[in-house]
């Protein structure tokens, strides 16, 4: 069953009918459930009922992941007060699982991580390199820490260098397993931007092929 | 963190509190959380969560997204991208590196173009998309998960905070032989030692020689269908029951048996039933044997049941009971042919318990013994001596300073020691074979034990000529026999015993009129005492003969050897201090003797006691000398035992007696004096004593009071110690007195006990032995001694001044040993104890002559003397000779405290033998063949009449000191310089040193603290009896029971 509510009015009715009563979130949208929304934006988003707050109407939904990875999902938080309307595709009964204990440090260190990490790439991107560049240091970072811009060039491991235009060719160091692994992980990064056709024309990235796909 | 149930419920309080305002946007998330917590915990904490942090699902989910990149969408449209840093109360959102997410896609930020931290008012923000977001990410994982228990089990809450039910795990009904339940459902007590020497063999190539009969350290109980057997068997059955139904044992019992399992204890999970129950449980080796039947093979059950029966004496009430019993079935033993049927038909069913009770283990030997006597002499006798010994050893429960020492005696003494052990053991305690002691004198500490043995064999051939000579000599041979496996001089014995027979005989009448007073009961334990003490000085005279003779020699050898294996360094050290020390050791052996073969060392003590009591009592003494004979022959068996002496050693009571013997080999005496006090400590009759003592001697005072305490904890105990010290030295006695003087009960008990061997030495003896016997060992020995010595005040000035103090305790202690007799047939003991008292004090002429005999084995040689009269010592004295002293400690501490008692009344009976022979041909045989051979003899006489008269009780205290004192008072002794040269080796280690000066009083002092020691020993059985009160009366005697235990 689905019902329709106008996000604002509808608030302001149940908030009517239930007076002042203190609603959970389950009063609204029960715990699990699935809700559809229309953003004042025009972007509608659906997912799983994870969170509302009346008082602040912020509803969170936990959506299916966006890069379709396995075992994580999207978040959203939504201000009601800015949707246009929701349906509740369905009711969840019964209690929802309980909440497990978070690791706040763990949270915490992560944050540190992520917020240093993009003011890394901001230096480096500010820098003057180029989104191919950038690209590939994301992609080098996800399988290696330990990389840095230094200039422009990207260092893995303070081992191997890798110069502009960020091809194979310019991965540079001693030899060593560190060079041919890093040069794996570059020649992947090009081949998968190729073939996801995600492609953004850098001057490194212009090869033949990558100018075959794109063309 | 736990953000579970934080604010699940509760109401969002629509503000945002200043409190969660307040908080930081750092720590928003961790104060959500943990006032979620607290929330939870106290829904109306002022601190109420407000907005979005009384929201549990709110808080968790923003939560769990911190650190995650998003993208926030303000109302106008526009993005902006950073790290979701956190939220507050009205869920604003923090991000932290955001910046302004351009159209350009896959442009990164510039840096300039990144803010550090923006925070969004709810009321501006559209959207948050938090992409590719591991919700698990921050899931706590238990970092304690080996902590498997019930109490971190039931821990993990997470919010909860009730107690978890825990819910017991039910494995279903699989019995595989792998899974958990088989451990508890296997039935098996442990590894079985055969699986043991298998594996060994199987895993390690390791061959056990270990043979289950014990053949090396015990004779197996030979079982007959006789009525003695049965009867002593009943008996024992009897003892045991009344230990085991005792709620001191049960308690003692419950700790290490205890139905619950550790599961069961402290679990926090609730089992129903316990269906293992005990079936795993320890089984006590004597319990097994019950289970199974009493067998004597099964050694360890005996040893097993000598330890539980150890435990039941430590009762009160078991304690009497035991000693009751066991001087009952000594006396039986000794009536066996007697007039005291009843007695006799206690004692043999408190034999038979004593016999249950201790299996066959240790006790085999016993067993064996008792078998033995009993096949050699007449049924009734070698019962008697067996059972003596048996009961010793069971009796040995309450003094379980015997009993180690018995089994240290056997053990100590391997081969001669075997015999010699026996002797030793015989001589001291009851059944100390006086072979033993006799032999022990001439080799080991040669005056010693040959005083001893002579005594012993004196006694025993004076009982034995009384009652049955022949059986007590027979006994005599018998455990000679034993002894003499390894040569030893029984056949030289058997003139010396029938000297002592004959002495005994006219102990045993005049002890009759003593003890006819005594209560039957009394005079059964008394008697029992006395016969042992007969057959042991009938032994120990015999031996001592011998001793003069290669024989003795053979014997003395023994002797040594059981001295060696019950205290080696008290050997070593006795020859030197010889009589003090050999007296020790005598004693020590003699107790050992009594442990492994009660039969013969009590024959032997028994007999020195009947020898008193005979003399005074002469004929019922002899009677019951020739039971006490008869007993020595169960000694024979303990010849076989002596084998076991060396195991014995292992026993508490040898180990011990040796280092107390090493301890004190000059204080040899002053270990007797211990050890006396130790029988006077086990002897709550004793008490009396120090009631009286306090007046002359302090060392009497001491041991009266030692014994006191210890009886009044443990009457029964201590009137049963007391029985069977007055036993051992008085069973011969009191055997042939009460047994021949069935009517004397109450006065016939103590008198039994310490009267025998005063009746058959001498009066004096009679009183000493009663004194000693009933614990009253110390109040009859003072008594006796005192009356001894002041009759005798001639004899000696320090007796006299012990003597004094000895009648002062007399009296005390007869009134003390009816105090602890106060138990029924106890009163009557110390009543017999008084009467005998009175006589003791008639007997002074053999205290007399007992002093005399001091002063001449003291002035004949020191050393030899010394040693003779510790042999004879050793039997009756430990203090004579350090070795006996150290043994009589050691092991003898327990079997000692009754060994000594015992040996005491045997060392009277000596000093009877000797100075008395008037009173009673004991004692001229014995201190003649003693003296005559050795000197030292007489020397031995001296100790023994110290340690006879105090030795007893505190007699050692009050004996040795005073026979010491007053040696040493009296320079006419030449022991005086001797003896406190002993005195004051022995009171080193009891603190004999002051003595010396002091007297009695120094002497006793530490005496008290060695008797204690000694008492130890014996105690080891009785442990808790005697430790209680060891412990009230002295540290010292509990610390070295507990050595003595632990060796």
């Amino acid at each position: 069953m689905t019902r329709r509510l106008y996000v604002s009015a509808a608030l302001l009715l149940v908030s009517g009918r239930r007076k002042m009563a203190a609603p959970a979130a389950g009063e609204y949208f029960s715990i699990g459930g699935s809700v559809s929304c229309l953003t004042c934006l025009g972007q509608r988003l659906q997912g799983e009922v994870v969170a509302f707050d009346y008082h602040t109407k912020m509803l969170t939904l936990k959506c299916a992941p966006s890069s379709g990875k396995p075992n994580v999902s999207d978040v959203v938080l939504i201000n009601l007060a800015y949707v246009s309307d929701v349906d509740i595709i369905n009711d969840r009964t019964g209690t929802p699982p309980p909440l497990a204990s978070l690791n706040f440090n763990k949270l915490a260190n992560r944050a540190r991580a992520e917020k240093e990490e993009k003011l890394s790439q901001a230096y480096a991107i500010s820098a003057g390199v180029s989104v191919e560049g950038q690209q590939l240091f994301q992609t080098i970072h996800k399988t290696i820490k330990d990389c840095k811009w230094q200039e422009k060039n990207i260092v893995v491991m303070d081992d191997v260098i890798i110069t502009p235009p960020y091809r194979v060719d310019n991965c540079r160091g001693k030899e060593g397993s560190a060079v041919a692994h890093v040069r794996k992980i570059v020649e992947k990064h090009f081949r998968d931007v190729e073939s996801q056709k995600s492609v953004q024309r850098s001057q490194a990235q212009q090869t033949q092929k990558d100018s075959a796909l794109s063309a | 963190m736990s953000m579970k149930q934080a604010g699940g419920n509760r109401k969002p309080g629509g503000i945002n509190s200043g409190a969660a305002a307040a908080s930081g946007a750092a720590g928003f998330g961790r104060q959500s959380l943990g006032r979620g917590r607290n929330s939870a915990k106290v829904p109306s904490a002022a601190v109420a969560f407000s907005g979005v942090y009384a929201n549990m699902q709110m808080v968790h989910v923003l939560t769990s997204v911190v650190g995650n990149k998003c993208e926030l969408k303000v109302k106008n449209g526009v993005i902006y991208e950073g790290v979701f840093k956190t939220y507050g109360p009205e869920c604003d959102l923090v991000l932290d590196a955001a910046h302004r997410k351009s159209p350009e896609p896959s442009v990164g930020p510039r840096r300039e173009d990144i803010i550090e931290s923006i925070i969004f008012k709810s009321s501006d923000v559209v959207v948050v998309h938090f992409k590719d977001v591991d919700l698990n990410y921050a899931k706590k994982v238990s970092s304690e998960q080996d902590n498997f228990t019930d109490n971190a089990v039931s821990s993990r809450l997470n919010g909860e905070h009730k107690e978890k039910d825990l819910e017991p795990w039910d494995g279903g009904e699989q019995h595989a032989s792998g899974s958990l339940e088989s451990l508890d459902n296997d039935l098996s007590n442990g590894w079985d030692p055969d699986d043991m020497f298998k594996y060994n063999e199987e895993t390690y190539g390791v061959k056990s020689t270990y043979d289950s009969s014990l053949s090396s350290y015990t004779v197996p109980l030979e079982r007959d269908n006789s009525e003695e057997f049965l009867k002593r068997e009943a008996r024992a059955a009897q003892l045991a029951e009344e230990i085991e139904g005792s709620a001191s044992y049960k308690a003692r019992v419950a700790l290490e048996n205890d139905e619950r399992s550790e599961e069961e204890k402290y679990t926090a999970v609730v089992r129903d039933s316990h269906t293992l129950n005990r079936e795993n449980k320890y089984i006590p080796p004597g319990q097994r044997n019950r289970e199974a039947g009493m067998s004597w093979g099964a050694g360890r059950q005996n040893s097993p049941r000598l330890v539980q029966c150890s435990p039941g004496p430590p009762a009160p009430r078991a304690g009497p009971h035991d000693y009751g019993t066991i001087p009952g079935v000594d006396q039986r033993v000794v009536n066996g042919g007697p007039p005291r049927m009843s007695p006799k038909s206690q004692r043999t069913p408190r034999t038979h318990r004593v016999a249950s009770c201790r299996g066959g283990g240790p006790s085999g030997a016993d067993f064996m013994s008792q078998g033995a006597s009993g096949e050699v002499t007449a049924p009734p006798p070698a019962r008697s001596s067996p059972s003596g010994g048996t009961w010793s050893s069971v009796v040995s429960g309450a003094h379980r300073p015997r009993s180690p020492r018995q089994n240290s005696m056997g053990g100590a003494p391997p081969v001669p020691s075997s015999l010699s052990s026996p002797q030793a053991g015989t001589v001291p305690v009851d059944s100390m074979t006086t072979p033993t002691s006799a032999t022990s004198p001439t080799s080991a500490s040669p005056s010693p034990n040959l005083a001893e043995a002579k005594e012993s064999r004196i006694q025993e051939t004076r009982q034995n000529s009384p009652s049955a000579n022949k059986e007590n000599v027979k006994p005599m041979e018998s455990s000679s026999g034993i002894s003499r496996l390894a040569s030893k001089g029984p056949p030289s014995m058997t003139p010396d015993h029938r000297k002592q027979l004959d002495n005994l005989k006219k102990f045993s009448v005049d002890f009759r009129l003593q003890s006819s007073s005594n209560p039957d009961p009394v005079f059964e334990t008394m008697v029992s005492k006395a016969p042992r003490d007969p057959g042991e000085k009938p032994k120990e005279q015999a031996t001592d003969k011998s001793t003069t003779d290669a024989t003795e020699s053979s014997i003395c050898d023994e002797v040594p050897v059981t001295l060696v294996a019950t205290a080696a360094g008290s050997k070593p050290s006795t020859p030197s201090p010889s009589p003090s020390s050999a007296f020790g050791t005598v004693s020590e052996q003699k107790r050992g003797p009594d442990v492994t073969s009660q039969g013969v060392q009590t024959s032997s003590p028994a007999v020195t006691s009947t020898l008193k009591l005979d003399k005074d009592d002469k004929e019922d003494k002899k009677d019951p000398v020739p039971e006490s004979v008869r007993k020595s022959t169960l000694n024979p068996n303990a010849k076989e035992f002596n084998p076991r002496p060396f195991c014995s050693p292992p026993k508490p009571a040898t180990t011990p007696t040796l280092p107390r013997p090493q301890g004190q080999p000059s204080p040899s005496i002053v270990v007797q004096q211990p050890a006396v006090y130790g029988q006077h400590v086990c002897f709550p009759q004793m008490y009396p004593l120090t009631p009286v003592s306090p007046g002359v001697q302090k060392s009497i005072i001491w041991k009266s009071p030692a014994m006191y305490h210890v009886p009044v904890p443990h009457m029964t105990l201590s009137q049963s110690k007391p029985y069977r010290t007055g036993k051992v030295p008085n069973m011969p006695q009191q055997r042939p007195d009460q047994h021949h003087q069935p009517g004397t009960s109450t006065m016939m008990h103590p008198n039994t006990a310490a009267g025998p061997h005063i009746v058959a030495p001498n009066p004096a003896y009679s009183t000493q032995y009663f004194t000693c016997s009933p614990q009253q060992f110390a109040s009859q020995p003072l008594v006796q001694q005192m009356p001894h010595y002041q009759s005798q005040a001639q004899h000696v000035f320090s007796p006299v001044m012990q003597g004094s103090p000895r009648m002062i305790t007399p009296p005390t202690h007869g009134q003390p040993s009816l105090v602890s007799s106060s138990t029924t047939q106890y009163g009557e003991q110390t009543h017999t104890m008084y009467v005998s008292a009175p006589i003791h004090q008639q007997y002074p002429h053999p205290s007399a002559t007992l002093h005399h005999h001091p002063q001449h084995p003291q002035p004949s040689a020191t050393p030899t003397g010394q040693a003779q009269q510790g042999t004879q010592h050793g039997g009756s004295h430990p203090a004579p000779s350090p070795v006996q002293h150290s043994q009589h400690q050691a092991a003898a501490a327990a079997a000692a405290a009754q060994a000594l008692h015992l040996g005491n009344p045997s060392q009277q009976q000596m000093y009877s033998a000797l100075a008395p022979t008037p009173p009673s041909m004991t004692p001229g045989p014995n201190p003649q063949s003693p003296q005559a051979s050795f000197p030292s003899a007489q020397q031995a006489v001296y100790i023994h009449p110290s340690q006879v008269q105090h030795g007893y009780n505190p007699n050692h205290m009050a004996h040795v000191q005073q026979a010491h004192m007053q040696s040493g008072m009296v320079p006419t002794h030449h022991g005086t310089p001797s003896h406190p040269v002993m005195l004051m080796a022995a009171q080193p280690p009891a603190g004999p040193q002051p003595p010396m000066p002091q007297g009695t009083l120094n002497p006793i002092p530490v005496s008290s603290t060695t008797h204690f020691s000694y008492m130890a020993h014996p105690q080891c059985k009785l442990l808790v009896f005697l430790l209680l009160n060891i412990y009230e009366s002295k540290g010292f005697n509990f610390e070295q029971l507990m050595i003595c235990c632990a060796r």
